[in-house]
């Protein structure tokens, strides 16, 4: 099924949604990113692994340019992210992002903290939002906690907050960096079910994750990232099944003991 | 009320210490009992009945003498061997009880004849003096009778420049923490930046200079220099009296100056929160101020609340040194009534309570004021500026 919608979408020869070029990133004498290349078509699937520190969240970050690129160009469609005067927040309304650290607004309750961008940036009525916000709670099954206070909420819970709440904007890629990594083992399936269901849905999503049975089964491609550069990139049974980087077979190997 | 019930549950405790707790409290009793009596006094009136009292006084404490000396003759076997030991729940036990909690009736009796009644006796006398009478509480109640509406004046005047003041200096520390906490954003272009810029240096240059300073010298700088302007403009000393008065250009300073710690003290409780919660709100799109306004603020200056009201009692207490400039507030009420009547320990001493109530008032009510916010109680007094 991953592999019909890749073909359909290359087929139907569609731009991509995401195209970074030559992108270098550096915290202060340490380069974090040496030269990244990568595309993103629609409807794509994409899971980003590699150990602690190889540069996947960086990277990730750099897509909604919350982290700064030092060099190189990210396209959000044919619009340059990195451009001067480019508008940054109108194009981010478009790209939803989840965090490992959940990031629920404490101030509000769960209903506000998905109603607020949609009311403030897409000057929906407070109804017509809430109603939209209903609909996504709901398909993360939290309808029934939509005025629950954010600080009663599990860990799990709000991760699926957090995912209805970007998708409040209506988003057309999805971008999740380590969404689950926070969490305790147990609840980490409710939030994998949750993305598997937006995969299903048709979502592009660019996913950093250490959940390696999430990367083989849901991902239409995967990315293995090694010391800030993309080590090996291609379809999960390759990656997974025939490495060609001795790097990544270290990588997998010791992932997969585990 | 706690102590009150303390010093019960201590009465009806069945201890061996009962005897000498209550005549801890008898010898007070007598202790007061020696004091000259007033003219208000009701137990001097009855004669034998007073007498009576005094007696039951000298006997329990001769029988807490007695309990207290076989006490040391049996300093193992004292529960069984002396008399004077009640096994508690036995009828001797209650009686000790019953006979303890007379002792300190009566005690407490001779201190309301004494002392309160006293006090009131000398209260009327001191009031009626035609000249200050020489001893301090008599002197102190004829004074701040006499001078009653000269402290009320300050006192009123100090309120208003502490909470006035603190209410104009939250806003102003509103504004300037927002300078303060400006970061260049991506889309901002040069003009921004140069602005931003301006704006953080300004709220920094603000808060060291103000923090750095004595308050009593900034109160004087002010005071002057807006005399200096108005008359500069041609205004003769009247009219600029009029419009700068010693209490405009007092609130003026107290407000300018805590707007730099509060300013301080929000930019603690805004960079407390986590920047995730920015992170988040930008990632939806939201503007730098649009994630600020309605994510980051409301959140940090819940968190700052604490440590906000603090500042309405720090400004009741410094608010005193205004009185340089001729600020009609408590602190020059009471250096005036000490000049007209050339005592200061009886005055200074009704300031520092007038002080103490104040702020005490204050920090029970602003308590009040942070739980109905949400906010964590504050804790102690703060220390001043």
């Amino acid at each position: 099924m991953a592999d019909s919608r890749t073909a359909a979408a290359a087929s139907a020869g569609a731009t991509p949604l995401i195209r970074v070029e030559g992108l270098h990133k550096s915290f202060g004498d340490l380069e974090v990113l040496k030269g990244i290349d990568l595309t993103v078509l629609p409807g794509e699937v994409v899971t980003m692994i590699g150990a602690s520190g190889s540069g996947k969240s960086t990277l990730l970050r750099c897509l909604n340019l919350l982290e700064r690129p030092d060099r190189g160009q990210v396209w959000f469609r044919d619009q340059d992210l990195t451009a001067d005067r480019c508008d940054v927040n109108a194009l981010r309304e478009h790209i939803g992002m989840v965090f490992q650290g959940f990031n629920l607004f404490n101030n509000m309750d769960v209903l506000d903290n998905c109603t607020l961008a949609p009311v403030t940036l897409k000057k929906m009525s407070k109804a017509e939002a809430e109603q939209v916000a209903l609909g996504h709670l709901s398909s993360v099954g939290l309808e029934e906690f939509a005025h629950a206070n954010v600080s009663r909420l599990s860990g799990g819970q709000k991760q699926r907050v957090a995912i209805a709440r970007a998708l409040c904007m209506n988003p057309e890629i999805m971008l999740f960096d380590e969404p689950t990594s926070a969490l305790d083992p147990e609840i980490v399936g409710e939030v994998l079910e949750v993305m598997r269901g937006l995969a299903d849905d048709g979502m592009t999503m660019v996913v950093v994750t250490h959940e390696m049975d999430f990367a083989r089964t849901v991902s239409d491609r995967v990315v293995f990232m090694d010391q800030g550069v993309i080590c090996e990139e291609g379809d999960p049974e390759k990656i997974f099944g025939a490495p060609e980087h001795e790097r990544t077979r270290e990588f997998l190997a010791r992932y997969l003991e585990d | 009320m706690n102590a009150f019930s303390r010093l019960r549950a201590f009465e009806r405790a069945d201890h061996r210490y009962v005897y000498l707790g209550t005549s801890a409290i008898a010898a007070v009793g007598l202790l007061v009992s020696q004091q000259n009596p007033t003219q208000l006094s009701v137990l001097a009136r009855t004669g034998l009945f007073q007498d009576v009292l005094w007696a039951v006084l000298w006997a329990w404490i001769a029988l807490s003498a007695a309990a207290l000396v076989t006490k040391l003759m049996h300093w193992r076997d004292y529960t069984t061997a002396s008399p004077f030991a009640a096994t508690p729940g036995t009828p001797a036990a209650a009686w000790l009880r019953r006979g303890s909690l007379a002792v300190s009736c009566i005690a407490l009796v001779f201190i309301l004849d004494r002392v309160v009644l006293g006090t009131i006796a000398l209260a009327q006398v001191s009031i009626a003096s035609d000249a200050n009478p020489t001893d301090f509480l008599s002197s102190l109640i004829y004074m701040t009778s006499r001078s009653g509406d000269l402290f009320l004046h300050g006192i009123g005047i100090t309120i208003a420049l502490a909470t006035f003041g603190t209410i104009i200096a939250f806003f102003l520390a509103l504004a300037m923490v927002f300078l303060r906490i400006q970061q260049f954003d991506l889309i901002d272009n040069d003009a921004v930046r140069f602005l931003k810029s301006i704006g953080r240096g300004f709220s920094k240059v603000y808060s060291t200079v103000v923090r750095g300073t004595p308050m009593m010298v900034q109160g004087a700088l002010i005071f002057y220099a807006g005399f200096g302007v108005l008359r500069a403009f041609g205004l003769d000393i009247t009219q600029a009296n009029q419009i700068w008065s010693a209490f405009t250009a007092g609130l003026v300073t107290i407000s300018l100056n805590s707007t730099a710690y509060m300013m301080e003290v929000l930019r603690g409780g805004i960079e407390s929160i986590d920047p995730g919660q920015a992170e988040a709100a930008r990632s939806l799109g939201l503007s730098q101020w649009q994630a600020m306004r309605k994510v980051v603020f409301p959140q940090g200056v819940k968190n700052a609340i604490p440590a906000l009201t603090n500042e309405l009692i720090i400004n009741i207490k410094d608010s005193s040194v205004l009185s340089i400039i001729g600020v009609f507030d408590l602190m020059y009420a009471t250096t005036t009534v000490s000049g007209m009547y050339y005592r200061q320990m009886e005055v200074y001493c009704v300031a520092m309570v007038v002080y103490l109530v104040l702020t005490l008032v204050a920090g029970r009510l602003l308590e009040a004021f942070g739980r109905k916010l949400g906010a964590e109680p504050a804790g102690e007094l703060p220390s001043s500026n």
